[in-house]
């Protein structure tokens, strides 16, 4: 692997950063300048007190008195919508790995160059991979340094490590976008799949999370939103075993996007 | 040309799709390129050419057979022969919104001296007059072709495989190119190139191999193919086609396939043209349009029963 292709990825994708991370990054301070106005806040938890527990899920928070706090409002509401958001680039970075060169003819000429297909695509998802990082990292900075700005009394480590916490998920949805490219070839159809699995994964987390009994746990447990434990730091009770779970996933998808990719014809 | 073979390709075969939709595009190929020599592979459209250019590239994965290229598999050492050889795509497809440049630095850095092959990169889009300061996105046709020339050319490849190579470049460019396969031959370097049009090949090619329906009908020397080689030939007259002149066509030795359609006359030809203007000299030729055969003629002369009527 000789990093060549990682560079050249970050050279002509790293405005995705600043595209992405500044535009979390403000949604950050939105959610932060809220959170500088107590009586918003309560107006939000009096509305949900009048509505079903699934709701308030769905804004990510399942403790009412959390939702409350300045921390817990600005994590709740925060990593809840950005999950959504950094699960559209991820189907989007899923793309860029392989198949939107695949589409555009453009893999003919890479894959005539003295690298191998494998390395080629660990190289690209490396790059997308550092790319998500980015994103995440500067919106974190950005949403702390409103608490800072505004003078907003909630622990910013907590904050930070809350929001970090969506990195893992954003690799997973990335990498199952990349599975499915090289898995159904066709880019329509992998776009359409990586949709269906970004919101029905959301979807089982909010039903999971807000019913009762196994099945219920059992949706919940195959949504990768689950294992996105924002309130978690808040309340100091967050398992790196769930993080661990999700890369555990990121690394048999992408085994399994290597094996894909490496065994099946091209622009086929 | 020596007598080493670069391309080696055994009992080769392609299809796509399973049961009743298998499409069988490759059938056995059987194929020897030597060493310093200018392959012409020629064939219709859909003839199978492309299919064998990305089996050899490692692009599609053979159904049967196998191919070697510099000795080596074309699977299991892809990348030590990708080090080697030089492609341009039939349908060449770059990076929209980067230059000429950039592509040409980033394929270099990938192939590990983009300095150096930079450098050659500079000459060969001085020779094709190639202005790589421009973004892919706003080359002409012509322009992205010889983009992809440069950088399957750059590095001064072993082994040229060029899909269509000279479609959308103008005549003059078009020279520039067979001069340039012309310095390769003379450097003892190979070139595998799909054509289907037969001047071309004619024009730079020591051996042709003909392709039809996925299967090699036949390798021969450039020369052979030349000499069967007829022309269409239209004479339109300005007022009628002279009294007696298709029958006085009909008898020469050299002409077959006499149409009179109006003032215009349409026919098949081999050899020299003046026993034809001699006949035509009655009338007053308003307009004289020689076609060259299409691939498929060629092919059907040299091959079936037209051939002794032609020769």
């Amino acid at each position: 692997m000789s990093g060549i292709v990682i560079g050249n990825t970050l050279r002509t994708s790293w405005k995705q950063i600043l595209y992405w991370g500044l535009g979390l990054g403000v949604l950050g301070l939105y959610i932060d300048f809220i959170a500088m106005s107590p009586d918003i806040i309560s107006g939000y938890a009096d509305l949900f007190k009048a509505m079903p527990p699934a709701l308030l899920q769905a804004f990510g928070a399942s403790d009412l008195a959390l939702f409350t706090t300045s921390e817990g409002w600005i994590v709740s509401i925060f990593v809840s919508e950005a999950a959504i958001f950094l699960s559209i680039f991820a189907v989007m970075a899923g793309l860029n790995i392989t198949a939107n060169d695949e589409q555009s003819g453009v893999m003919d000429v890479i894959l005539s160059l003295p690298i191998s297909r494998s390395a080629y695509m660990l190289e690209r998802w490396i790059g997308y991979a550092l790319i998500g990082l980015g994103i995440v990292v500067l919106c974190a900075l950005i949403t702390v340094a409103g608490i800072i700005g505004m003078n907003i009394d909630a622990p910013q480590d907590v904050i930070f490590k809350s929001i970090m916490n969506l990195y893992p998920g954003t690799l997973l949805a990335m990498t199952v976008t990349c599975l499915l490219t090289t898995v159904l070839r066709r880019r329509a159809v992998a776009i359409g799949a990586s949709a269906a699995f970004v919101v029905v994964s959301y979807v089982f987390n909010v039903i999971g999370a807000s019913a009762g009994g196994a099945i219920a746990d059992l949706m919940e447990s195959l949504s990768y939103f689950s294992y996105i434990q924002g309130e978690a730091f808040v309340i100091g009770a967050y398992d790196p075993v769930d993080s661990v779970i999700v890369l555990i996933a990121v690394l048999v998808g992408f085994a399994l996007s290597l094996k894909m990719f490496v065994s099946r014809d091209i622009g086929v | 040309m020596g007598t080493e073979s670069v391309i080696e390709i055994s009992g080769l075969s392609k299809s796509y799709g399973s049961g009743s939709k298998q499409t069988l595009a490759l059938n056995r190929l059987d194929l020897s390129v030597m060493r310093g020599e200018i392959f012409g592979y020629l064939g219709p459209n859909g003839a199978g050419k492309t299919t064998t250019i990305r089996l050899l590239l490692d692009l599609i994965r053979p159904s049967a057979g196998s191919a070697s290229i510099f000795g080596m598999d074309i699977r299991a050492d892809s990348v030590e022969i990708h080090r080697r050889i030089g492609f341009l795509p039939g349908e060449l497809s770059l990076w929209e919104g980067r230059t000429g440049d950039q592509i040409i630095h980033y394929v270099a850095s990938v192939r590990g001296d983009a300095r150096g092959i930079a450098k050659h990169a500079d000459e060969l889009a001085e020779r094709l007059d190639l202005d790589k300061t421009k973004r892919v996105r706003d080359l002409s046709s012509g322009n992205k072709r010889k983009l992809g020339l440069v950088v399957a050319m750059m590095h001064s490849p072993e082994l040229l495989i060029l899909d269509e190579p000279t479609g959308g470049l103008d005549p003059l460019v078009q020279q520039t190119f067979h001069d340039m396969m012309d310095e390769y031959r003379a450097k003892g370097k190979t070139v595998f190139l799909s054509s289907h049009v037969l001047s071309e090949v004619q024009a730079i090619c020591d051996r042709v191999g003909i392709l039809r329906d996925g299967e090699l009908k036949a390798v021969e020397s450039v020369e052979k193919i030349t000499n069967v080689e007829f022309h269409w030939v239209d004479v339109t007259f300005r007022d009628a086609v002279p009294a007696g002149l298709q029958g006085q066509l009909e008898n020469m030795a050299t002409i077959t396939d006499v149409s009179t359609n109006g003032t215009r006359i349409r026919m098949r030809m081999i050899g020299d043209f003046d026993p034809l203007l001699r006949a035509i000299s009655g009338g007053y030729v308003e307009m004289l349009h020689v076609e060259e055969p299409s691939l498929e003629e060629i092919f059907l002369a040299f091959y079936s029963g037209d051939k002794e009527k032609i020769q």
